[in-house]
């Protein structure tokens, strides 16, 4: 029955009705019609009151209301155009900035990964304590991973994968495909399946049968065109005849975004009891019932007892069990927080700041508002229209905020590229969209609550007759002057943070690399398949593609190597002395290990300390020679001189030949210029045997600039072996930087936060300081009168802004110190409690505070105490 | 708003209009101004009631479903709309009635006792 309302005009018929009823009975009494009239009115009281009342009691009130809100919103904003532009375009940058973090934040530490059930899917990893070396997340041996399969009763599958690049040579320029060889229960333990085809079969996963293949969406849609009939064909990779099985569904990627095909990884016989080499990816699915916490106790009593059976390679070897999204995020997880936090804090200064600018326009509506009051507009109703105003400013924010987001997350993707895990699925999806909406209307709600209670607590008399003098001046200043040392201290934190990321930063370009990276190319260039299965027939390739490298014009030298560095990638091994105790399990000594070339030194101007190079005279035949780092010399040959010592690989009982080493090197920043150097053993190419020697990472050394020469590379190589794909040509400038993209992101956004921050708190101070002055004109004018100098009057305002920055300064140095506690992973070199750093951004913030003091203050001293002291 | 030159008079106390609405109606239907005259003389011209705020309360009872009210012909031929009382109105009023005296009462002897 509530919605068969009576309408509006009926009640006034009703109303209408009564006066003219109690107007006749007046008459009666002897009244004149005009006074009976008027009688009438006064009995009834507030006609349209009552009118009101009746009005409001209607269910369907509120959506009237809202309309009409809105429409006196978009009035009052559209009456002033420069004060909503400037409301909504700050708003729109806080906004903008924050949905990009977040939408990275989402994308990153919340979304669950597109695969079934994922959060069931965990990482199993060797956790090794050792004396010699320690590694939380190592890499499972075949043995480990073989044994950890069938033994454990936590998972319900357990799979092992590793990288593996392919050679494809066909029609046109030989390319380079990225991929992964798969243990059988791989896509089971993904739970996904082929889009097309098949995925492997267990007997498939086994040496002699296992030539078949599982490809990308994408390189079906590329390279076979969307073939129907793909499935069956043949393709030739290094070399050998591989049959297409099956096709995945688009967007399935597992590890690696670039990967475009699996192979079975089919573990030999021998291998899966291999527990010596670690360099399988081992990941499994959670049994359903079964917490992490139950699968890291099962596997930790597992690696006890597989300890027990193989001391030599199991001593100190634990187990991780680590969620796969953690696994993922964690490496990103602390910096994505703490630009969260500051774009945080950006966001509050904006507020912080749109409330001052309330303030400012409620002073000049607090009549108006008195005046509606007055009128009889309910309280309650006059708090409802000012929310609207600052929720629809709020609202216009988001839109284009969230426009702005739209667009930096293109920026974003390009820029976190290379170090943001799952970049490529930033996007605005909806629950970034809801995050967004969410802070626009708590903003609102923020902004818009100081002038609206304001408004409600102000006495409507006093606002009525109180002239021209607006009331409620002091309270709104002090809040005002509140609400700039709130900004001051704020934006101090941020400052402090990108303060402590350029010293960080410029730490880090002056790290020595241990290589001069100036001047560089490199590129990658892999010699698999058939024709280089034997350790000669690689040599001779090195042997002959360097010498057309080198008779290339603007070369000075070139060489081949496993890996470069700063591309954290890097074999280990383990090695025993000549001459000292044999060591104990776990106790054997470790170093990294590359296999280079000859002039590889010297291509890359690593500084040979003692002894010689390599030579291509270094053969199977001679004596095996090593060449070692300087970290080496310290940590095993610390008082002696290395040179002419020997040790083998592996433990004392294995059976390898004696090494010398022949030459000590300088160290080299292998993984990070971050990371300091270790132990590392360099072989000679021809003397090391196994294929995961094969040289991969080719490095030139130039005259000049190094992309010169960078096209004529692929030439070279290909006059030697037309078949081989050239891939990552890039100079080991870009390498260097692009091992640093992260800081350089972190540092970037940060300084883009503080800049934002610095130019909102300014805009604060000066606002305030304006605002100040223009109510003390009287008083300055006075001043002046009396004899005050001009530049008292100076000193007064800077003071007054002075006082202001410093109480923000001491609020934001106590909140950095906290904030910058969060940042001790992000920042090298430099501690988050960094004197300098602090001492730095106070002096900056107190100069922008005494330039945003400038301008108000040149307009106290320039007052005309005559035209001050007649004003009003 | 009251008006200065209306002798004082007392005004009603909260939710006591209800009641003596319903009481008024139980005589027979009646429009708001005659709602309002009744009142005020029955009470010897001793209560006010503002004439703006019978509306909003006649409103309510309406939406409560104790009156109903449809348009008439009023005695001195005017259209007016007239309140009757529904039944559940006339046991509202019962119970009304019953706790206003308790509650008049009750005050009553406390006054008494201090007055005493």
């Amino acid at each position: 029955m509530f919605w068969r309302k009576r309408n509006t005009s009926d009640f006034r018929d009703e109303i209408e009705s009564h006066l003219q009823m109690e107007t006749e009975r007046l008459r009666e009494q002897g009244l004149t019609e005009d006074d009976a009239r008027a009688a009438a009115r006064r009995a009834f009281g507030n006609v349209t009151q009552a009118q009101e009342r009746f009005y409001e009691s209607r269910r369907w009130l509120w959506c009237d209301h809202l309309w009409q809100d809105l429409r006196f919103a978009l009035r009052m904003l559209s009456n002033s155009p420069g004060f909503t532009a400037t409301v909504v375009l700050t708003l729109a940058f806080g906004i903008g900035a924050s949905t990009a973090i977040f939408s990275a934040v989402y994308t990153v530490l919340l979304k669950a990964l597109p695969y079934p059930q994922a959060n069931r899917l965990v990482m199993v990893y060797e956790n090794v304590q050792l004396p010699t070396y320690q590694n939380r997340r190592n890499t499972p041996s075949p043995g480990n991973f073989s044994d950890w399969s069938v033994q454990n009763t936590v998972f319900e599958n357990m799979a092992a994968y590793t990288s593996r690049s392919f050679n494809v040579a066909g029609n046109g320029e030989p390319m380079r495909l990225e991929g992964e060889l798969v243990s059988a229960g791989f896509f089971s333990t993904l739970r996904v399946n082929a889009n097309l085809g098949r995925v492997f079969s267990p007997e498939e996963d086994r040496p002699g049968n296992s030539r078949v293949l599982v490809i990308g969406d994408a390189l079906w849609r590329g390279t076979f065109a969307s073939d129907p009939h793909v499935l069956g064909k043949k393709i030739f990779l290094d070399d050998q005849t591989y049959v297409i099985v099956g096709v995945m569904p688009p967007g399935f990627h597992f590890p690696d975004p670039d990967d475009q095909l699996w192979a079975p990884l089919a573990l030999s016989p021998d291998e899966r009891i291999n527990h010596g080499s670690h360099y399988l990816n081992v990941f499994a699915r959670l049994k359903p019932g079964a917490t992490i916490a139950q699968a890291q106790t099962q596997m930790n009593l597992l690696a006890r007892r597989l300890t027990e059976l193989y001391p030599d390679s199991n001593t100190g070897v634990a187990v991780a069990v680590v969620p796969l999204l953690e696994d993922i995020a964690g490496p990103v997880r602390p910096a994505l927080l703490v630009l969260l936090g500051a774009v945080g804090l950006v966001l509050l200064i904006i507020c912080a700041n749109v409330a001052s600018l309330f303030l400012a326009r409620a002073s000049a509506r607090y009549r108006e508002i008195a005046v509606r009051v007055a009128l009889g507009a309910g309280r309650g109703r006059m708090m409802r229209q000012l929310l609207t105003e600052s929720l629809l400013l709020a609202l216009l924010g988001c839109v284009l905020g969230v426009l702005l987001a739209h667009w930096s997350l293109g920026a974003l993707k390009i820029l976190a590229a290379t170090n943001l895990p799952r970049a490529e699925e930033l996007s605005l999806s909806s629950p970034v969209l809801l995050f967004s909406l969410a802070i626009s209307l708590a903003a609102g709600v923020i902004f818009g609550i100081s002038p609206a209670s304001g408004a409600n607590r102000g006495n409507v008399q006093d606002a009525l007759t109180s002239g021209s003098r607006e009331s409620g001046v002091a309270s709104r200043l002090r809040t005002r002057s509140l609400l700039v040392v709130l900004e001051t201290a704020l934006g101090f934190v941020v400052v402090i943070g990108a303060g402590l990321l350029v010293r960080s930063f410029l730490h880090i370009e002056q790290v020595r690399l241990g290589f001069q990276p100036e001047g560089l190319l490199t590129f990658r260039v892999i010699p698999r398949g058939e024709k280089y299965s034997q350790i000669s027939e690689r040599t001779l390739f090195y042997e002959q593609a360097i010498e057309k490298l080198r008779a290339l014009s603007g070369v000075k030298a070139a060489a081949a190597v496993t890996f470069i560095p700063l591309t954290l990638a890097k074999g280990r091994k383990g090695f025993t002395i000549e001459g000292r105790p044999p060591s104990g399990p776990g106790q054997l000594p470790m170093a990294g290990y590359e296999v280079v070339t000859p002039e590889y030194f010297q291509t890359m101007r690593i500084p040979l300390l003692e002894g010689r190079d390599f030579s291509w005279s270094d053969s199977p035949e001679t004596q095996p020679a090593v060449i070692i780092n300087e970290s080496m010399v310290k940590r095993y040959w610390p008082a002696e001189n290395p040179l002419g010592k020997r040790f083998h690989q592996a433990g004392p009982d294995d059976k390898f030949p004696w090494m010398t080493i022949v030459g000590v090197v300088a160290d080299v920043r292998e993984f990070s210029p971050t990371v300091e150097a270790e132990p590392v053993i360099y072989f000679p190419t021809a003397q090391f045997t196994y294929t995961n020697g094969i040289l991969r990472d080719w490095v030139v050394r130039t005259n000049g600039d190094p992309e010169r020469i960078a096209s004529s590379v692929p030439s070279a190589i290909w006059s030697v072996d037309k078949n081989l794909p050239v891939t990552r040509i890039r100079t080991m400038e870009e390498v260097r930087s692009m091992s640093l993209a992260g800081q350089r992101m972190n540092l970037l956004l940060f300084g883009l936060f503080a800049g934002l921050a610095l130019v909102l708190a300014t805009i604060g101070i000066y606002g305030v300081l304006a605002y100040s002055v223009s109510l003390r004109m009287r008083e300055i004018g006075i001043r002046l009168a009396l004899g005050a100098r001009r530049t008292n009057v100076l000193r007064l305002v800077i003071t007054q802004g002075m006082r202001l920055a410093a109480v923000g300064i001491l609020l934001g140095l106590f909140g950095s110190l906290a904030f910058t506690r969060l940042m001790a992973g992000m920042i090298y070199g430099v501690s988050s409690t960094d004197p300098l750093t602090f001492l730095a951004v106070a002096a900056l913030v107190v100069v922008v505070a005494v330039a945003a003091c400038y301008i108000p203050a040149r307009r106290a001293m320039r007052v005309d105490p005559v035209e001050a002291l007649r004003y009003e | 708003m009251s008006t200065r030159e209306d002798r004082e008079r007392l005004e009603l106390l909260q939710g006591t209009l209800d009641l003596l609405i319903l009481r008024t109606l139980i005589f027979g239907s009646q429009h708001g101004q005659g709602i309002a005259r009744t009142i005020q003389q029955t009470s010897n011209e001793e209560l006010l009631v503002e004439h703006g705020a019978l509306y909003p309360a006649l409103q309510r009872l309406e939406e409560r479903g104790w009156i109903s009210a449809k348009w008439g012909i009023s005695s001195n031929n005017r259209k007016a709309r007239f309140y009757s009382l529904t039944v559940a109105g006339r046991k509202q009023l019962g119970k009304e009635t019953s706790k206003w005296k308790r509650l008049a009462a009750a005050i009553g002897r406390i006054l008494e006792a201090q007055g005493g």
